[in-house]
């Protein structure tokens, strides 16, 4: 690579910085920074305005710790929305997911990771602590664990079981089974085996 | 000859799971033909994948692999057992993960050993079927043998003494027990009771299942799995993940809810 050298600093340092995002390869980062350079100024300056304020503006809800601008955000401060029920999700992104169902009308709880034995990603290491301060006001009656049907939201979720089960907490588990438009034919041993004991009446 | 065939089967079981880019993942497994290994499963965290549920960690599965230019690829999954009891319980699956994790540490990649893959099979077959967790030590006392680091439990693993019953000094660094004449070279360990020798003893000469029925109680249980623990971290040279996490489990935050975080020590 002799042409390295000769890249004018800015675009070298343009292109190091697209690189370090995740999927993007050396490639595709130079592809971004000269595509960047042919840009108007205007178009350039709102990118760069919406990086700092994804920073500056958007921090961690206090109550259900999804990712905000205000502080409650919009699920915890809405009157309307069911304060008895809590829903604890893996990641921000799994919140929009389930809004976007539409089937759900309550609280939300954000873990920012699930537990992982292989990897050591233990208790401490996520935010159950703050789910279980927020029981302590017994305003919540049923904990929904939404993490992943994988090895690791399984544990997540039963580790949250056995947290908040003994103190009379009622911890349920979305219902696992057969996804839209599956084949039955591929279906792996795990997930037939809970569509049938989930099975319901037609 | 240079034409090796383009695609092999194996079975095996999934020991670990790490994502790559944005739909891919790649697999360790450990498979009694293959050794352990490394292959890629394209596009498996789609929902559409075919493979995604036969791939799951802790999953035995028939697979068939094609040869990549860097990694193999999988072309087809297909469980053959998912040992769902496994799953179900937090303690089961977490020791199961343990032991995977062993395996995975204790072997390097593509060197095939089949008599460890028969004693991870048995392990995960007797967790499901419901033997208790005592099981853990067997097989932590099993593949320190199988991997050539065989506990000596029979003489005195330094001058090769007889061991008189009684309490005795267990020392990993030489190897096993150590008669009271060679505590002093020993080196760093801890001592052991008559009954934790016998249930190691025991273990060496029995199968999975016959140690299962083995009553064990808490505190006998307590001890054996101390010194085992140390046996494989200082095997390893270094702490296991699952093992950080099965003090994790017992933790602080094991405490019930109704107690407030800030009263635990």
């Amino acid at each position: 690579m002799a042409e390295v050298p000769s890249t004018p600093e800015p675009i070298q340092r343009l292109i190091e910085a697209f690189h370090r995002l995740p999927g993007i390869g050396p490639k595709s980062a130079q592809r971004l920074a000269y595509h960047i350079l042919r840009t108007s100024e205007q178009e350039a300056l709102a990118l760069t305005e919406a990086v700092m304020d994804v920073k500056r503006r958007i921090r961690l809800c206090s109550v259900c710790l999804n990712i905000t601008e205000a502080d409650p955000c919009g699920y915890c401060s809405d009157d309307r929305r069911d304060k008895t029920v809590v829903c604890v999700v893996e990641q921000p992104l799994d919140v929009l997911a389930i809004e976007r169902s539409g089937g759900y009308k309550g609280q939300y709880h954000v873990l920012h990771g699930v537990l992982n034995p292989i990897e050591g990603v233990g208790p401490e290491d996520i935010h159950v602590r703050e789910l279980v301060i927020r029981l302590q006001a017994g305003e919540i009656q049923e904990v929904i664990m939404a993490t992943n049907p994988s090895l690791e939201g399984e544990a997540t979720a039963m580790y949250v079981q056995r947290l908040l089960g003994p103190a009379g907490v009622r911890v349920t588990r979305l219902a696992r089974g057969l996804p839209s438009g599956a084949d039955l034919e591929y279906t792996d041993d795990v997930t037939l085996a809970r569509a049938l004991e989930g099975r319901r009446e037609i | 000859m240079s034409t090796r065939p383009r695609s092999y089967n194996t079975e095996g079981v999934v020991l670990r799971r790490r994502n790559l880019g944005e739909a891919d993942s790649i697999f360790t497994v450990f498979s009694p033909t293959e050794g352990k290994f490394d292959a890629i499963a394209k596009a498996v965290r789609k929902p559409k994948s075919r493979m995604r549920g036969h791939l799951e960690p802790l999953t035995r599965s028939q697979m068939h692999l094609a040869h990549g230019r860097n990694l193999d690829v999988f072309t087809q999954a297909e469980t053959i057992a998912a040992y769902l009891t496994v799953r179900d319980d937090l303690d089961r699956l977490t020791l199961a993960v343990y032991c995977c994790e062993l395996v995975d540490r204790f072997t390097v990649d593509r060197a095939v050993q089949s008599d460890l893959y028969d004693l991870l099979v048995d392990l995960l077959e007797a967790l499901d079927a419901g033997a208790p967790l005592t099981v853990g030590r067997y097989f932590e006392l099993r593949i320190l043998a199988s991997t050539g680091y065989e506990i000596q439990l029979s003489r005195c693993a330094i001058c090769g003494g007889s061991i008189p019953e009684g309490e005795t000094l267990f020392s990993v660094g030489s190897g096993g027990l150590a008669c009271a004449g060679c505590r002093g070279s020993a080196g760093a360990g801890r001592l052991i009771s008559v009954r934790a020798i016998k249930a190691m003893r025991f273990a060496t000469g029995a199968t999975m299942g016959q140690f299962a029925g083995l009553r064990l109680e808490a505190e006998l249980e307590a001890e054996l799995q101390r010194a085992l623990s140390e046996a494989i971290r200082s095997v390893l040279e270094r702490e296991t993940n699952s093992g950080r996490y099965v003090e994790a489990l017992a933790g602080p935050l094991q405490r019930p809810v109704h107690e407030a975080p800030g009263d635990v020590q």
